[in-house]
C-alpha cells in the first residue's frame, strides 16, 4: 500500500467529522476543535482495522494520530516493519 | 497491606490483561463491592490472569466474578498500554524517614479523627501556610490572579454539569438533612431515642441537592457560569478548600485523605495560553521542589474514571494526549505520592458551563491542584521532624510565622 493510499483512507475517515471545513496534511486537527479528546480511541480502532495492525506501546506517541501525516508515517512504519 | 480478615477469594479473569495495567485494577477494586477488604493483584509472567479478594465472611464466587471481570473489561481492558513518560526528574535522590506519621502522631501534631480523616496541628499548619503561599507566589509571578473563597457545598447540578457522575460516580459525597416537617422532626426523635441512629433516618430525609466538593475548580467553572470572558486574554482563578472523595480504604496516613485541602488554580482562555501558562507554571514548581531538594518526578498521569461507558476511551485518551501531569514525590524508598497536577481540559468545562472567551466560542481551560496534606507530609518524610534539618528557607519561614 503506498502512502498515497494510506492518506486517502484515513481523509475519507475524517472527512464526516470535518463539517466540510480545510484540513492540511500537517494540520492538527485536535487543535482546531474539529474533534474533541474522545475521538482518538476511534482513530486508534480505525488504524488497527483498517490497515490490519495491532498498535503497540511504541506507537502511543500523539504526534502519531493529531495530523493525517503523522497517521501516515505511523501506518506506513508499521505496514514496512511488517513486510 | 495487612488486614486482620483471612478470608480469600480467587476470581480468574476473563482473559490476560498486561502487567503494565495491574495498577488500573488495583485503583478500582475497592469499589466494586464493600465486602472487599483487601485483594492481591498477582503478575504471572508479564499478565495479570487472577486477582486474589480479601473479605471478613466468604464472598458470593459468582457474582464476584461478574462484577470484577465487568470492571476490567469496561474501565481497563480496553486501554492499550501507553509507556510511562517522565516530564521532569527531581536531581536530588533523598532517602525517606520512616514511621513518619507515626512520630507526628506521638508528638500529638496529627491525630487520626475518623477514616481518612486527620486532626493536623503544628508544625504542619505552618508547613501547610509555607507551601501555599510559595504556590500562590509563583503563580502570581506572571499572571494577575483573583482569589476566592468558596462555601464548602457545591449544588449536585453542578457536578452533574461538570460530567462527575459519569466520571467519578465513585467518589460522590451527597450532603442531606432532615426534611423541614414537624412531624418528620418528631420522628426522628422518637425513633433515634429507641433505636439510634441508623440509616434508616435516610427516609426522613429529602433531598440531594449539595454535594461535598471533590475538588475546587468546579466551584469556579460554575460560579463563571454562563459568562462571556473578556477575549485576548488568559482569565487566572484560584482557591483553597476543603475537598472530599471516598475511596473505600484509607490507611493511617496523611497519604490518602477522605477530607482533604487543595490549593487550586483554574486557567481560562485561548488555548495556547492555558498550555502556554500550565507549562510555564509547571516548570516553576519543578525548579521550586528542586530548590527544596525534594526527590521526585513528574509523569503524564490520568485521572480514576470508573464504570461509565466512556472509561476507557477517556483514559487512554488523557494519557496519549498528555491532558494531565501529576507531580510525585518520594515518601519511602521506591514509593511515591502525587502531590500535585497540572490538567488541561481542553473545551470541556467552557462548553458544559456555558463559559465563552470572547466571540471566540467556549473556553478553553486548564487547572493545576496541589493536595496540600501530601506536599508536607512528603516534606516531612524527606527532612524529618527535626527542623535543624530542613532548608533555611522553610526553616525561616515557619519559624516566623
Amino acid at each position: 500500500m503506498t502512502n498515497d493510499d494510506v492518506r486517502a483512507r484515513v481523509r475519507e475517515f475524517l472527512a464526516p467529522h470535518l463539517a466540510g471545513q480545510p484540513l492540511a496534511d500537517n494540520d492538527d486537527f485536535f487543535a482546531l476543535g474539529y474533534v474533541n479528546s474522545l475521538f482518538a480511541m476511534q482513530l486508534a480502532l480505525f488504524v488497527e482495522k483498517e490497515f490490519a495492525l495491532t498498535l503497540s506501546p511504541a506507537d502511543m506517541d500523539f504526534d502519531n494520530f493529531r495530523t493525517v501525516d503523522g497517521l501516515v508515517r505511523l501506518v506506513t512504519s508499521r505496514t514496512a516493519t511488517a513486510a | 497491606m495487612t488486614h486482620p480478615n483471612e478470608v480469600l477469594t480467587r476470581i480468574d479473569l476473563h482473559s490476560p490483561i498486561p502487567e503494565a495495567l495491574a495498577a488500573e485494577i488495583e485503583r478500582r477494586l475497592f469499589f466494586v463491592s464493600p465486602e472487599i477488604t483487601g485483594f492481591v493483584v498477582p503478575v504471572e509472567g508479564d499478565e495479570v490472569r487472577s486477582v486474589t479478594l480479601r473479605s471478613e465472611q466468604p464472598l458470593p464466587h459468582d457474582a464476584l466474578t461478574e462484577k470484577v471481570n465487568s470492571m476490567v473489561d469496561n474501565d481497563v481492558r480496553r486501554q492499550w498500554v501507553t509507556p510511562a513518560k517522565a516530564v521532569w526528574t527531581s536531581p536530588h535522590q533523598r532517602t525517606p524517614h520512616q514511621d513518619v506519621f507515626e512520630l507526628l502522631s506521638e508528638t500529638g501534631a496529627v491525630t487520626e479523627v475518623g477514616e481518612g480523616q486527620v486532626a493536623v496541628g503544628e508544625p504542619l499548619l505552618s508547613l501547610f501556610t509555607y507551601f501555599d503561599r510559595a504556590v500562590c507566589d509563583l503563580l502570581a509571578e506572571d499572571h494577575e490572579v483573583r482569589e476566592y473563597r468558596y462555601p464548602t457545598l457545591i449544588r449536585t447540578k453542578a457536578l452533574e454539569t461538570a460530567g462527575y457522575f459519569k466520571a467519578f460516580p465513585q467518589h460522590l459525597m451527597f450532603v442531606t438533612r432532615l426534611r423541614n416537617d414537624l412531624d418528620v422532626y418528631r420522628a426522628f426523635q422518637e425513633r433515634q431515642a429507641v433505636t439510634g441512629i441508623d440509616s434508616a433516618v435516610l427516609d426522613s430525609c429529602g433531598n440531594v441537592d449539595y454535594c461535598l466538593p471533590p475538588t475546587m475548580c468546579y466551584h469556579t467553572f460554575n460560579q463563571y457560569s454562563d459568562r462571556t470572558l473578556e477575549a485576548g486574554r488568559l482569565h487566572v482563578v484560584t482557591s483553597r478548600g476543603k475537598s472530599f472523595r471516598f475511596e473505600a480504604a484509607y490507611a493511617t496516613s496523611l497519604e490518602r485523605l477522605w477530607d482533604f485541602t487543595i490549593r487550586e488554580m483554574v486557567f481560562m482562555g485561548s488555548r495556547e495560553d492555558v498550555l502556554d501558562s500550565r507549562e510555564r507554571f509547571m516548570r516553576k514548581v519543578f525548579a521550586f521542589v528542586e530548590e527544596l531538594g525534594l526527590s521526585g518526578f513528574c509523569e503524564v498521569g490520568n485521572d480514576p474514571f470508573f464504570c461509565g461507558t466512556d472509561t476507557s476511551e477517556r483514559i487512554w485518551s488523557q494519557r496519549l494526549m498528555e491532558l494531565k501531569y501529576e507531580l510525585r514525590l518520594h515518601v519511602a524508598p521506591g514509593k511515591t505520592i502525587a502531590v500535585g497536577s497540572f490538567n488541561f481540559h481542553n473545551d470541556l468545562f467552557g462548553k458544559a458551563f456555558g463559559i465563552d472567551h470572547g466571540a471566540n466560542g467556549p473556553t478553553q481551560s486548564g487547572c493545576v491542584g496541589f493536595g496540600l496534606e501530601r506536599l508536607v507530609y512528603a516534606f516531612l518524610c524527606q527532612y524529618g521532624l527535626d527542623t535543624a534539618a530542613w532548608p533555611a528557607r522553610v526553616r525561616t519561614a515557619v519559624s516566623g510565622s
